[in-house]
């Protein structure tokens, strides 16, 4: 008997694996509880903040700059948020622990497929909702305030924040691939994104710190940057995600699930 | 359409997995499975099976040796061997949310299938696996049953060359159970089966190979026939009916046989062990003629020795009597 060995020619589209993690991926953040809890969040919390700020720009006379404002509060936003930024990241494939194997990977796509469609779905809902929350609070509070965003200074800035949310979301990725579990995961995240903030804040001036960086949008907002700088930064926080992303593979890929 | 590839379908060779440093969960496990084989893969508790299926399956990494599958290194990016493999977990976990169309649609396109072959595939075994009244219900829902139709059916939704379940009747009632064994008689027929269980009545039913692990290691391995036959026993149950007098009278001419070794009456059932050393036939044609001699009729007989779980079981047995002798002698047929 020899027909087992047979190998059929069936029709195979290679990229389907990846599409299928990609999309049933995507669509399962949305519908979670700490995507919901995030944006819900983000949305009260930036509403609050600019009908306060119109309310003391029109009804009390004291001029708000759109820049300022807009700088604040997307730092706020982004220190408030990274916590449960680095929930929905490292949950990616850590919370699918128990079922992945037997479900998934015992089929017929490569860790390298899961890994990076794992990777790419939680950065899209990441930055796709950041940058969509950024460029409405840019756009309500140029509206509302003294308008002194320039359309260039906006654009850098949205890029600024979604190039450290980038690098953010990737080693979250990472971390929850090659932890053994979601809360050891977070933990170890957790204490590296603020242990790590906290150091780089105590490095003197020629050294990058992301919250000076953070700092200077108010003027990054008004159009006022230099763009080698700038650049550096945005490459930085890419570059970092890049390495994070080659770390998950290497590892993902070599570890028992 | 097809094209062969020579050889077997799966080969070990020393295989050997050590869970960090801490626990041997498989110890230099070397065998080869043919095309067309039904592997029963049997162990106590902890022996292993499940870790050597994961390897096979390319989940875990070999700590030593290496795994073949289709005769091509398996490893966890070796998604074109895995397209040729159907799994089913002793415990199935699906993504929550899904329905069984939806989670056979996203089994499907795992393996890569385009939409025009998985679809029509998809409703066929959902009509074959008799869940078409529950097509759009949540899997969270399902009962056990329901839930190994499910697993069934996306095991062969890729159409695979061999199929690796694990404990497939595990939480099966009896009717289930029994439909679950038919298809796996039917698929025998075309593709290459590895089953692990700890139903060894299973296991005799639908296997014609074994192969036997104990404490991580491959304690035998060979045909089933073989596994029965390596320890033979001539040990017999008799069932018998007529006057107790006559029973009594034969059982006793029995006794006096030089070939039997023991022969105990217990109420009807006559447990009758005979010698090695005269063929097994002569010796019954002996004792079924003394019992007709006695006008004693033959309700039933059963071959003890013969049984697949005697067989087991005494190969696990002698298997802990050996002690440090394992340490000279490798274990017979590994």
């Amino acid at each position: 008997m020899d027909s087992p060995t047979a190998v059929t020619k069936r029709p195979l589209n290679r990229l389907l694996p990846y599409w299928a993690v990609f999309q049933t991926d995507f669509r399962q953040t949305l519908r979670s509880w700490v995507y919901r809890l995030w944006v819900i969040m983000t949305i009260l919390g930036a509403g609050g903040s600019i009908l306060y700020k119109v309310g003391v720009h029109r009804e009390a006379g004291i001029v708000q700059a759109a820049s300022e404002r807009s700088g604040d509060l997307l730092r706020g936003l982004l220190a408030v948020s990274l916590g449960l930024i680095a929930l929905l990241a490292v949950s990616g494939i850590a919370g699918e622990r128990a079922t992945v194997a037997d479900a998934v990977l015992s089929r017929g796509i490569s860790r390298h497929q899961y890994f990076l469609a794992k990777w790419h779905s939680r950065l899209a809902v990441i930055l796709l909702t950041f940058v969509g929350l950024a460029a409405a609070i840019l756009v309500a509070h140029h509206l509302l305030l003294d308008p002194d965003v320039t359309w260039l200074g906006g654009v850098v800035a949205i890029a600024l924040v979604a190039a450290i949310l980038c690098a953010v979301t990737s080693w979250g990725v990472t971390i929850g691939a090659l932890s053994n579990g979601t809360v050891m995961g977070i933990t170890v995240f957790w204490i590296a994104i603020y242990g790590g903030l906290m150091l780089l804040s105590l490095l003197p001036e020629p050294y990058p710190s992301p919250d000076r960086f953070l700092a200077r949008l108010t003027v990054i907002l008004r159009g006022e940057f230099q763009p080698t700088l700038l650049w550096q930064v945005i490459g930085s926080g890419v570059g970092l995600g890049l390495l994070a992303a080659i770390v998950g593979l290497i590892g993902f890929g070599r570890k028992d699930v | 359409m097809a094209e062969m590839d020579d050889g077997l379908v799966v080969e070990t060779s020393h295989l050997t997995k050590i869970y960090q440093n801490r626990q041997i969960a498989l110890n230099d496990v070397s065998l080869s499975i043919e095309p067309g084989a039904v592997l029963g893969l049997l162990g106590p508790n902890g022996a292993g099976k499940t870790t050597f299926l994961r390897l096979i399956l390319g989940l875990h990494r070999p700590t030593a040796g290496w795994a073949k599958v289709f005769g091509k290194r398996m490893c966890p990016n070796a998604a074109d061997l895995r397209r040729r493999i159907g799994y089913i977990p002793t415990n199935p976990q699906f993504p929550k949310g899904m329905t069984p169309i939806s989670y056979l649609d996203y089994i499907a396109r795992l393996f890569g299938m385009p939409r025009d072959s998985r679809k029509p595939k998809l409703a066929a075994l959902i009509r074959a696996v008799d869940l078409l009244g529950h097509a759009g219900d949540p899997i969270a829902y399902f009962t056990p049953g329901q839930t190994a139709r499910l697993a069934v059916a996306a095991s062969l939704i890729n159409e695979p060359d061999l199929l690796i379940w694990d404990e497939p009747t595990h939480g099966l009632d009896i009717e289930a159970r029994r439909s679950m064994l038919e298809l796996i008689k039917t698929l025998a027929a075309e593709k290459t089966l590895i089953l692990s269980s700890h139903n060894l009545t299973d296991v005799d039913e639908v296997c014609n190979y074994a192969a036997v692990l104990n404490k991580g290691q491959l304690i035998f391995h060979g045909s089933l026939h073989d596994l029965k036959g390596r320890i033979r026993k001539n040990h017999y149950e008799l069932d018998l009916e007529g006057d107790q007098k006559a029973i009594t009278k034969a059982v006793t001419a029995i006794r006096g046989m030089k070939e039997t070794v023991s022969a105990l009456l217990r109420h009807r059932r006559l447990d009758l062990k005979l010698t090695d050393d005269t063929p097994n036939t002569a010796i019954l044609a002996q004792v079924f003629q003394i019992l007709f001699d006695n006008k004693v009729m033959l309700v039933s007989v059963r071959s003890v020795g013969m049984q697949t779980e005697q067989a087991y079981l005494d190969l696990v047995e002698k298997e802990e009597n050996r002690g440090f002798t394992r340490l000279y002698q490798p274990a017979e047929a590994a």
